[in-house]
Parts: C-alpha cells; sequence; structure tokens
C-alpha cells in the first residue's frame, strides 16, 4: 500500500527565468484580478512576470464565488468600481469567443419579498438607468410568475436586469494567464513575497524561492493586498476578509428557476443569491461575514441550514434536491467599501486592492485601468492578437465526454473524461494541487463528492505527474 | 439509433442476475450497460469476505463475487456495455456517452439498477474544513482495495450502520487507524454484536451518543475533529474523516428525465412488479432505496426478469395507484400497486429513519385499514401484509407511523 498525500499529489512549481531577470512589470498575486492585469501587461509588450505564493493560479478568494457576470446596474454610481464592472462586461463579451469561454445570458431579477423591499424597487431601477444600465423593466407579481412558476407566491414584484449572465469563474482566469504566457509572460508560483526593497533602478522582492526583480510592482494580493502593499513604505489601506458560505444543490434543481434571483441589497452585500451554475448547478449563497482571518474559510453547520431555509422560502421546490456541495469563500474587503487602487508614481507602486464580490465581472476592466495608470508605452507584444482557447468544462458548449476518445469517463457524477484529467496535470498550467484540478475538471466535485472517482482521480494524477517527471 | 428488445442499466448484482435469468429465459437482443471499465457494481470494492452465500453457497470476497457474477453472465452469452454512461433519456430513447461517441437505443423495455452511494459530507450539512481527506466508505474501499493508496493516516468515523464495518475493515487494509467511530443517536445504527467486536476484538472506541461538531484544520488539512456529547466538548485527533452509511439511490437521472418522482424514496415509483408508470420502464437493485446486501440484489434481479418476462409475454398494461408514505419512513416498497397484476399478495416492506417505537398504519382514502405496533430499528425492515383488500382505481393509500 503506497501512501499518498493527497494536498501533495503536484510537485512544487519552479520558475523558468534567470535569478538576474529584470522585469518591466511584477503582478503580485494569481487571482482573477492578477491574471487578468498579467494579460494586459503582456499583450501590451511589458516584459511581466507574476508571482503567485501558492502553487496555481485561484487559490485564495477567487476560487469561490457566485460565477455571475454584472451588468454595474447596482454599482455605487461614478466609481472606479461602476467604470471597471461595465468595461469589464464589455471586454469579456469581446474576448469570450476567441478563448472558448462560456456564456449564458439567463437575465437577473431583483425580486421584492415584501412590501418594504417592493418601495426599493424604483429606487434601484432609477440607480440602474442612472448607471448606464438601460435594459431594465419593472416586473408584477404575476410577470414574475409567468417568468419563474416555481418562484414563491410571495415574490412582489421585481426589476428584471436583461444584461446579468453567468460564465465560468475558474476558465476565464485560467484563459487569461494562458494568454500573458503565450505573448511571453513569466509565472513564479510557490513564490510567496516576503518583502522587498528599491535599489534605486529596480525593486528587488524576496520570496520565499527566488528573489525577483521588477521596475514596477502591481499589487494585486487580494487577502494579502494590505500585507504586500506594506512593502512599500505606506500602508493605506486594511483588508478585512469577509467570509461568504454557499450551498450548492443537485444538477437535478437546475430546471427549477431560469434567471438568477437577486434579492433587494442591504448597504453591506448582496445579500443571498439563488443561481443557476456554468456547471449545473444551483447556487444559494453567500452569507456576508467579516473575520479576522485570512485563511479560516470553514463552514458552519448553522449558517448553511439557514441558507436552506431562505433558499427554500423563495424556491420551495428546492426542498426535493440534494445538497450536493458546501464551501466559504473569502472577499477581499477593505475597510472602505470602494476599490483600492491607487498608483505611488515616485515609488513605481500600483495598488490594486480591496476588490470584492465584483472582480470577476471587472478583472477585465480594471486591467485596462492599471495599464491606463501605469502611462508608460511598449511596443505592442506580436502575439497580442493571437487566438489561446482553454478547453470548455461548462454545460453551455460540447464537453470532453461529446467528443470520441476520451478513454473513459472517470468522474461519473460530472461526466469528466480520462482525457481532461490527464491533460490537466500537464504542462506550465497544469493543476498545482487538488483544488486546482477540480477547478480545471470538475473531477470530484458532483453528488457523490468522490465517492466513486476520489481514489482513481488519484490514481491517474499521480502516473500522469511521474510519466512527466 | 438502435431498437433493442431490453436494455438494463448497471452491471452489479442486481442488472447482472436480471440478464442471466432473462437470458435463460429465451432473450438475446439484451444489452447491459454499464458506467465503469469492469462488470460487478459495488461488490468489486468490498474487499472483505461475506458475498454469494445465498447465491452461490460459498463464502466470496466482494471482488471475488463481482468477477464470479460478471463471469457467469459473459459466459452465457450477455452482452456487456462497458465505459458506457447514461445521460438522457426521454421518449423512450437512452443516451449513453461512450469512448466511441455518443450512442442512443430505443428499448423495449428498460431496467434501471443503478445501485447507491453514501451521503458525503456537504449533504450532511457539517462545519469546519474542507480537504481530499474527508472521504466515504466508497472511496475508502476504492482507495484501499482497487487502487492501493492510503490517503491518510489516523480517521475517524463517522457514522454506525453495518458498512461502518467495512470501513474500518477498509482501513485496516490500507493500514490506517481508526481512532474512533462516533455515532449522534444513543445506540449505534446496527446490531449491537458489531459493536462489541469493535470495542473488545479491535479495540476502537465507539462513541455514540457523540455529535460531530467541526473538522477542524486548516488549508485542505484535517487536524483532528470536535465531538460534543453528555460530558461536554472534546478533540479528536486526525488526519482523515470517514462519513459513512445513510445509503441514497444513484437516481439523478431518473429525478431529471421522469415527470414523476418519489422523493420519499429517492427513486421512481414502482409497482409490486418494479413496474415504472412510463411505459416499459423497471426499476430493481439499491437504486431503490439505498443499501441491501448483494445477495437481495442479486434474488431481486431474478424476480424482476421474471415480471419483464410477463411485460413482454402479454403486453402487461398496469393499473396503478400510488402509495405515499410519511416523513418517519426512510423507505418503503412498493410504491404503487398494480391492480391487473397476477400479483395479488399486497406485502409492503418498509424502514424507519430512526429507532422507534409505535405503530405502522396503512390509511385507505384516509380510513385506517391496517395496524401493526412496532419496536423498529432504522437498519431493519418492517413487513406490513396487508391483504384482502379490495382496491379501486382511484384509491389513495398513505404510510403513517406514530410513536407511543
Amino acid at each position: 500500500m503506497e501512501s499518498i498525500n493527497l494536498n501533495h499529489l503536484f510537485p512544487t512549481k519552479t520558475s523558468n527565468f534567470a535569478k538576474d531577470e529584470i522585469f518591466d512589470v511584477a503582478v503580485v498575486g494569481a487571482g482573477v484580478v492578477g491574471c487578468a492585469v498579467f494579460k494586459e501587461f503582456c499583450e501590451q509588450g511589458a516584459k511581466t512576470v507574476l508571482v503567485e505564493k501558492a502553487n496555481d493560479i485561484l487559490d485564495g478568494a477567487s476560487k469561490g464565488n457566485s460565477a455571475i457576470l454584472h451588468t454595474g446596474f447596482d454599482a455605487p454610481p461614478d466609481t472606479l468600481e461602476h467604470k471597471c464592472v461595465q468595461r469589464g462586461y464589455e471586454e469579456y463579451m469581446k474576448i469570450k469567443d476567441d478563448y472558448n469561454l462560456p456564456f449564458l445570458n439567463t437575465k437577473a431579477l431583483v425580486v421584492a419579498w415584501n412590501d418594504e423591499q417592493l418601495g426599493k424597487l424604483d429606487a434601484i431601477l432609477q440607480k440602474g438607468l442612472g448607471n448606464g444600465v438601460k435594459e431594465l423593466d419593472l416586473l408584477t407579481h404575476e410577470q414574475i410568475m409567468r417568468k419563474e412558476p416555481n418562484l414563491s407566491l410571495d415574490a412582489k414584484g421585481a426589476i428584471l436586469v436583461h444584461g446579468e449572465s453567468l460564465i465560468d469563474p475558474w476558465s476565464a482566469p485560467l484563459a487569461y494567464v494562458k494568454k500573458g504566457i503565450n505573448c511571453g509572460g513569466k509565472i513564479a508560483f510557490s513564490h510567496e513575497v516576503k518583502d522587498g526593497h528599491h535599489n534605486g533602478k529596480y525593486w528587488e522582492l524576496q520570496t520565499s524561492q527566488k528573489p525577483i526583480n521588477a521596475k514596477v510592482i502591481i499589487n494585486a494580493a487580494g487577502l494579502y493586498g494590505d500585507i504586500v502593499d506594506k512593502i512599500k513604505g505606506t500602508q493605506d489601506f486594511k483588508i478585512i476578509p469577509r467570509k461568504g458560505q454557499f450551498v450548492i444543490f443537485d444538477e437535478t434543481a437546475y430546471n427549477l428557476i431560469n434567471s438568477i434571483i437577486l434579492p433587494v441589497p442591504t448597504k453591506r452585500t448582496k445579500g443571498v443569491v439563488i443561481t443557476k451554475t456554468a456547471f449545473g448547478n444551483i447556487l444559494v449563497g453567500p452569507t456576508a461575514e467579516d473575520q479576522e482571518s485570512r485563511t479560516d474559510s470553514q463552514t458552519v453547520k448553522e449558517t448553511l441550514e439557514d441558507l436552506k431555509t431562505k433558499a427554500f422560502h423563495m424556491l420551495p421546490a428546492l426542498k426535493n434536491h440534494k445538497v450536493t456541495a458546501t464551501f466559504a469563500g473569502l472577499r477581499p474587503a477593505s475597510d472602505e467599501t470602494y476599490y483600492r487602487v491607487s498608483i505611488n508614481d515616485e515609488k513605481n507602486w500600483i495598488t490594486a486592492g480591496g476588490i470584492r464580490s465584483t472582480g470577476l465581472t471587472s478583472s477585465l476592466g480594471l486591467a485596462k485601468h492599471i495599464f491606463e495608470l501605469h502611462n508608460t508605452r511598449y511596443e505592442k507584444n506580436p502575439k497580442a492578437d493571437e487566438k489561446v482557447t482553454v478547453p470548455n468544462i461548462s454545460e453551455f458548449a460540447p464537453r470532453d465526454n461529446q467528443k470520441e476518445g476520451y478513454g473513459k469517463i472517470v468522474c461519473h457524477c460530472e461526466c469528466v473524461t480520462e482525457r481532461e484529467i490527464k491533460n490537466a496535470c500537464h504542462g506550465e498550467l497544469g493543476a498545482g494541487n487538488i483544488g486546482g484540478l477540480k477547478r480545471r475538471t470538475r473531477a470530484m466535485m458532483g453528488r457523490c463528492q468522490g465517492f466513486n472517482c476520489e481514489a482513481a482521480v488519484t490514481q491517474i494524477c499521480k502516473n500522469e505527474v511521474k510519466n512527466h517527471e | 439509433m438502435n431498437n433493442i428488445q431490453i436494455a438494463i442499466i448497471g452491471a452489479g448484482p442486481a442488472g447482472l442476475s436480471a440478464a442471466l435469468e432473462l437470458k435463460k429465459l429465451g432473450y438475446d437482443d439484451l444489452l447491459v450497460f454499464d458506467r465503469e471499465d469492469e462488470a460487478g457494481g459495488t461488490p468489486r470494492h468490498c474487499g472483505h469476505l461475506g458475498f454469494g452465500m445465498f447465491e452461490f453457497k460459498r463464502v466470496l470476497s466482494g471482488p471475488d463475487y463481482a468477477k464470479k457474477l460478471a463471469k457467469l453472465a459473459i459466459d452465457s452469452g450477455v452482452n456487456i456495455k462497458l465505459k458506457s454512461t447514461l445521460t438522457k433519456v426521454e421518449n423512450g430513447v437512452l443516451t449513453f456517452s461512450t469512448p466511441e461517441g455518443t450512442k442512443q437505443y430505443k428499448p423495449t423495455c428498460t431496467l434501471f439498477a443503478l445501485g447507491a452511494r453514501e451521503t458525503p459530507r456537504p449533504d450532511r450539512l457539517v462545519s469546519g474544513t474542507r480537504s481530499p481527506n474527508i472521504i466515504t466508505t466508497g472511496a475508502l474501499q476504492r482507495f484501499a482495495y482497487l487502487q492501493k493508496i492510503k490517503p491518510f493516516e489516523r480517521a475517524v468515523i463517522v457514522g454506525s450502520e453495518i458498512v461502518s464495518f467495512s470501513a474500518i475493515m477498509s482501513a485496516k487494509h490500507a493500514g490506517i487507524k481508526i481512532e474512533a467511530i462516533i455515532e449522534e443517536k444513543d445506540e449505534i445504527d446496527s446490531f449491537c454484536i458489531i459493536k462489541y467486536m469493535v470495542k473488545y476484538l479491535l479495540k476502537i472506541p465507539v462513541l455514540t451518543n457523540t455529535k460531530l461538531k467541526n473538522i477542524n484544520g486548516e488549508d485542505k488539512k484535517v487536524t483532528s475533529v470536535s465531538v460534543s456529547t453528555d460530558e461536554g466538548e472534546r478533540e479528536i485527533p486526525c488526519d482523515g474523516v470517514i462519513f459513512t452509511g445513510q445509503f441514497t439511490p444513484e437516481s439523478s437521472i431518473m429525478q431529471k428525465s421522469f415527470d414523476d418522482f418519489n422523493f420519499s424514496n429517492n427513486s421512481l415509483y414502482i409497482s409490486q412488479n418494479f413496474q415504472a408508470k412510463d411505459d416499459g420502464f423497471f426499476v430493481a437493485g439499491n437504486v431503490l432505496r439505498g443499501a441491501l446486501a448483494a445477495f437481495k440484489c442479486y434474488f431481486e434481479g431474478k424476480k424482476v426478469a421474471k415480471n419483464i418476462h410477463d411485460f413482454i409475454r402479454f403486453k402487461h398494461q398496469p393499473e396503478l395507484i400510488k402509495i405515499e408514505a410519511d416523513e418517519n419512513i426512510s423507505w418503503y416498497y412498493p410504491s404503487m400497486i398494480d391492480l391487473k397484476s397476477p400479483t395479488k399478495q399486497h406485502l409492503t416492506a418498509l424502514r424507519l429513519k430512526r429507532r422507534a417505537k409505535g405503530a405502522i398504519k396503512v390509511l385507505l382514502n384516509g380510513r385506517m385499514i391496517y395496524k401493526k405496533n412496532i419496536h423498529a430499528f432504522p437498519f431493519m425492515s418492517i413487513n406490513i401484509p396487508w391483504k384482502d383488500i379490495e382496491l379501486k382505481p382511484k384509491d389513495e393509500i398513505k404510510l403513517e407511523f406514530v410513536s407511543s
């Protein structure tokens, strides 16, 4: 019997550039924002390195979110967030087909469940129109029920937001990084930035592996954004991690709703959402719980029960469906609600901090914004217009199991093939840990949670890693 | 599209024994489909002994039993299509994903023998960290017996159904130390003798009245579990957690594909002939009600084969009335009665969700027609014979448990 530590199934990655290499830009943090910024700078022709403390991308805040592409109808007006969400949405629409990224325009309903909320709908509508989101309709109870016959009869009224859509939150950032690498960008996984100093010419960052030299630092360190920011000498904000717990229901529930069901938002959060996912499930969440810890993403039974109860009130038929997964994500909220994006020209330091729940949508817009802030001309990368694609794992397009020669289906719940798992183990952008494998393939994420396939998946990964050593 | 006479989905004990029986009855236009790359079903990874006593009059291990059953089927000419995943059932057409591409079949008669699985951590809503080291017995069996991998060193077993004993044996086989078995209820969920064997022969603490409060750890690692008892909370250090039992039918494809789904049983409504409401569909084995022993599925497979035979021979069109059950009942069979069936004996088998004393009542159109006082354990089936009742097409039948 061979002992295998499932948390170290994949070897620690090493970087493929010289120790004395001097980059134009180092992006710290490979969350969705870091990945998008990396892509932008590589395309623009900057010699860029993406520095990440984990052994894979999306290992922090970006791994757990509700996977919605927002229109920005409810964004704080005339803020950077508002601007970047809309710009990010536009950018995503421009590139999604080139990258083989999924998109499903489900539309969203902001549902008022009582008279007080009903009274707020008009203000939300006006705010949306003011934010430049024109496709909004007020729906009556009857209109809601016609669109969403399974919704509770308590739905008093709603705003229909035409643009709200679903995307795959994991493949999109993977595509961004892949594009960056294709343009010559470098990645340093398992490089935790510990400290750094400016030697007059460029920054020298000390990391847990080799040092990294770059003329400009872009801090996209998410949950560690304030800590990394200290390196530049001043600390302008504090990260207050906000935990969001989610409950995912089995694919049997998928057709219970057509649109994303949004609540009338409170000051703190968008509240509990019920939505389909790109992977064929129903997602309920998130909660919003401020905490000290940047790592504690434990779930709490009572909170999960509460989420279920709330969801059953809104969508009673959900009671007949099983829970497939429960998890918690940490949003890198800061001590203010707005994005903490700033440039320190003197120090050659750009901060992209406090990007909370809208980061998935805004990232591509934010990347453009940051490049503009940077205000330096490079010679555009000759490969900037080349296409790179990522494998589709969503339900909105044909998957690998619909194409011949896949070997066999290993994960039966999610129909993940042997070929998909093997491919996800390889290359510079191969999985760096089990979470990364799941995010690339969906293996073990279904209703049986590995009852059928965890052992087989482990075996395949072990062999693949060994064969490619 | 291929027209075939009989399709059996699932090459486990129920599916294979049905196939063998149908073959004996002379059916050649028959295909068995299985999503795995090996026939045999769940026993393939139950490495311990205890299989085959009733079917083959021998004591076999699960894998040997699975091999024997598969060989019997193949030797008698049963055609088994492996690596075939059923992805859709629509208008009587079955769509499979196979390595050779998508395949469609339109059978006259389809038997679902899809099996069951344990309820993993998420549907139990457990507090704590997430980790690949939080698994089920099924996953542990596959690690230990199929892949020969030891995924962790010391584990806590959650739940005390008979399958927990299998988890102990699998852990032992893999060299994993079991720190404790914890059970919320005040008694273990299987026969007492198992408790004493575990406690005194295997020297594993069996903690009843003990709730799992939290799985502690960070960064995908488990470091301990917190449990609460009457005496307070305590921590048990471990690097793995094994959730056992709470079997649930592997029935998602049926729930997705059929309008009328029985949520009490998490399966289709089926008659005493294992026949579903939709024309030509039959259901048998553990997909009807979670886990029973392999031999029960084997014999059920034989039985359903005869019913399929009758259906094809006599073009039997059932006249069905439904049986509903209240929330105390974890499963019951049958969930419909076919008034036109030659099988006139109405016998309901059921299990309760928890240990209880009280009475099972059968209500016909709201009026009690049968009552039985019981003291039931969740692992015990209770039989309710209620013969000599004249039933009419629109009758409504309900099973109720009232605790005393």
